[in-house]
């Protein structure tokens, strides 16, 4: 029924990002768990890291099904993931040490469902569309768990429900200062949904190239990482969160960096305009 | 070529194995929530489907031009499904959440009435840059007389073009659409706001006071989570544009019912299961 348009052309192939993706991302996941053994927050960081390598990974699952015209645009594809995602996520944080693997297991039923029902019951009859869908429900569950990992420094349950509050030098337990009571989740659940779609809608044509599309990924995930160490202030220690802020800005400005270079070795021209002309002779 | 620009030809023909799957799907989803959850659980489960299913059913109704109404080719609003059910709902949603407190009925009319208001306001300010902006008037390609006004639509209509603007039809479709989309979104919410302020007291071993704020984040979460699944599903059901009730696809609806049904009974059966165990 429907044509394959563009075809993956050079580059890394998608098992091979789809393995590393789940591989990196649940080991950094479970590098968040060192905060429990040293009891620290230090290590809140590898959450964002996680964050990042899902949505690398997600972004080149939505390049696989957006190859297909699905007709209904790209932003859709990352809608879905973090709508399938979230729910997987927040019932997998009942699982304290287990949550990761589970999540995973739970997201890929949830998704395998979904692509059920678009591939037959809505008669999409798309090739990729029951794994790519699949895919992407891990992706948004797992890169939820690693910006609730960066912004509370676990990701249980209890952790995620309840925050401390510090009022005239008494500390009290609260479930409004938390990731979930705060509402943080719902920032989460944009940050991430923007940046796993725009990566594809921004450099998908004729001019393609895997390894633009993928910086652009990591540079949209660590710019999402920014904003979440922001958030972090308020949950877990000063030092913990500028460790992540300081991290999540230095990679900002190495993919930034990298991104461009991309942008302009395959640009068929290139012009260094200034934003204001210098104009002489008025 | 952009691969996106390509329409796929997913026709309109319904597979009955896939549907009576689905039924099978749904009704063993709720024999699950049954045995998990038999009394609150169940009903929060029900309403949750009823919910799903007013956000797939609603979605048909909206205008949706995508990309080719930028360009003024095709009538409807220059976006795409999702992020037109996703605005009307979340509109809706929000609007449902602020009465929450004065009943299941007028909370959820209210949600109604804040989606087709969301609604009522984009299809107008389209249609104003459409006539005074762009120059050109409401035509519908599909229908030769708009169903409900009967005004003649041939005439108005560049050649070329699938029809432009929005016709009286879309924007009666457009509000419907929001009405149903933000009362389904509410219902979601308050079912499953109702179930996370009784349960998470005892689960969490706390003040009904001190769980509250988690009851209404988790609550709104799910939901926004479940409307942008119904609403990808139905994007999926329509694929691309739709001009609105009068349009050949709006009789696609009984895929999207099926497919929304088991979605929100999926998802939901997940957000109940939270509190379950």
């Amino acid at each position: 029924m429907s044509v394959k348009i563009e075809v993956i052309e050079g580059g890394i192939p998608h098992q091979k990002i789809m393995i590393g993706g789940l591989v990196g991302t649940l080991v950094c996941l479970y590098l968040t768990y060192l905060n429990v053994l040293t009891n620290t927050e230090m290590f809140a960081f590898f959450g964002g890291l996680a964050m990042i390598i899902a949505l690398i990974w997600g972004s080149h699952t939505i390049k696989v099904l957006c190859s297909y015209g699905i007709g209904t645009g790209v932003p859709s594809a990352g809608m879905i993931a973090f709508g399938s995602g979230v729910i997987a996520m927040l019932l997998d944080t009942k699982f304290g040490m287990a949550a990761p693997i589970v999540a995973t297991v739970l997201a890929a039923v949830i998704g395998f469902i979904l692509g059920y029902i678009s591939n037959n019951i809505l008669n999409m009859k798309i090739p990729a569309m029951v794994q790519a869908l699949t895919e992407m429900a891990i992706v948004g569950a797992l890169s939820l768990m690693g910006f609730a990992a960066l912004i509370t420094g676990g990701f249980t349950f209890a952790g995620l429900t309840t925050g401390e509050v510090s009022m005239l030098g008494l500390s009290i337990s609260s479930t409004a200062n938390s990731f979930i009571g705060g509402a943080l989740i719902a920032v989460a659940f944009l940050l991430g949904a923007i940046a796993i779609q725009h990566p594809f809608n921004a450099t998908l044509g004729p001019g393609w190239k895997q390894d633009r599309m993928l910086m652009l990924t990591a540079e949209c995930g660590f710019l999402s990482m920014i904003a979440a160490a922001f958030m972090s202030f308020a949950l877990i220690s000063m030092e913990a969160a500028i460790i992540s802020l300081v991290i999540a800005i230095i990679g900002w400005a190495y993919t930034y960096n990298q991104y461009i270079c991309l942008s302009k070795r395959d640009a068929a021209a290139w012009l260094d305009a200034k934003p204001i002309p210098d104009v002489e002779g008025h | 070529m952009s691969a996106v620009a390509a329409k796929p030809q997913a026709g309109g023909a319904i597979n009955p194995t896939a549907m009576a799957v689905g039924v099978v799907m749904l009704l063993i989803i709720l024999g699950l929530c049954w045995y998990v959850s038999p009394g609150a659980g169940l009903m929060a489960l029900v309403g949750v489907i009823v919910g799903g299913v007013l956000i797939g059913f609603g979605t048909h109704f909206v205008p949706v031009g995508g990309a080719p109404a930028a360009m003024g080719q095709a009538p409807g609003i220059a976006t795409g499904v999702a992020m037109l059910a996703a605005g009307a709902g979340l509109a809706g949603l929000f609007g449902g959440a602020w009465a929450a407190e004065q009943g299941l009925l007028v909370a959820t009319i209210t949600g109604g009435v804040g989606g087709g208001l969301m609604m009522a306001i984009t299809c107008m300010m389209v249609n104003f840059v459409y006539v005074f902006g762009m120059g050109i008037p409401a035509a519908s390609g599909k229908v030769l007389n708009d169903p409900i006004t009967g005004d003649s639509q041939k005439e108005f209509k560049s050649q070329g073009t699938e029809g432009h603007g929005l016709p009286f039809v879309s924007f009666v479709g457009g509000v419907i659409g929001g009405f149903l989309g933000g009362a389904g979104g509410t219902i979601i919410y308050l079912e499953l706001l109702g179930l996370y302020e009784t349960t998470l007291p005892a689960t969490m071993n706390m003040l009904p006071a001190q769980v509250m704020p988690i009851a209404v984040a988790a609550a709104g979460i799910f939901a926004v989570g479940l409307f942008l699944v119904n609403a990808v599903l139905t994007a999926y059901n329509i694929t691309g544009t739709i001009e609105g009730p009068h349009d050949p696809k709006f009789k696609r609806w009984p895929r999207a019912i099926v497919a929304s049904a088991v979605a929100s009974a999926l998802c939901g059966f997940m957000a109940i299961l939270i509190v379950a165990i």
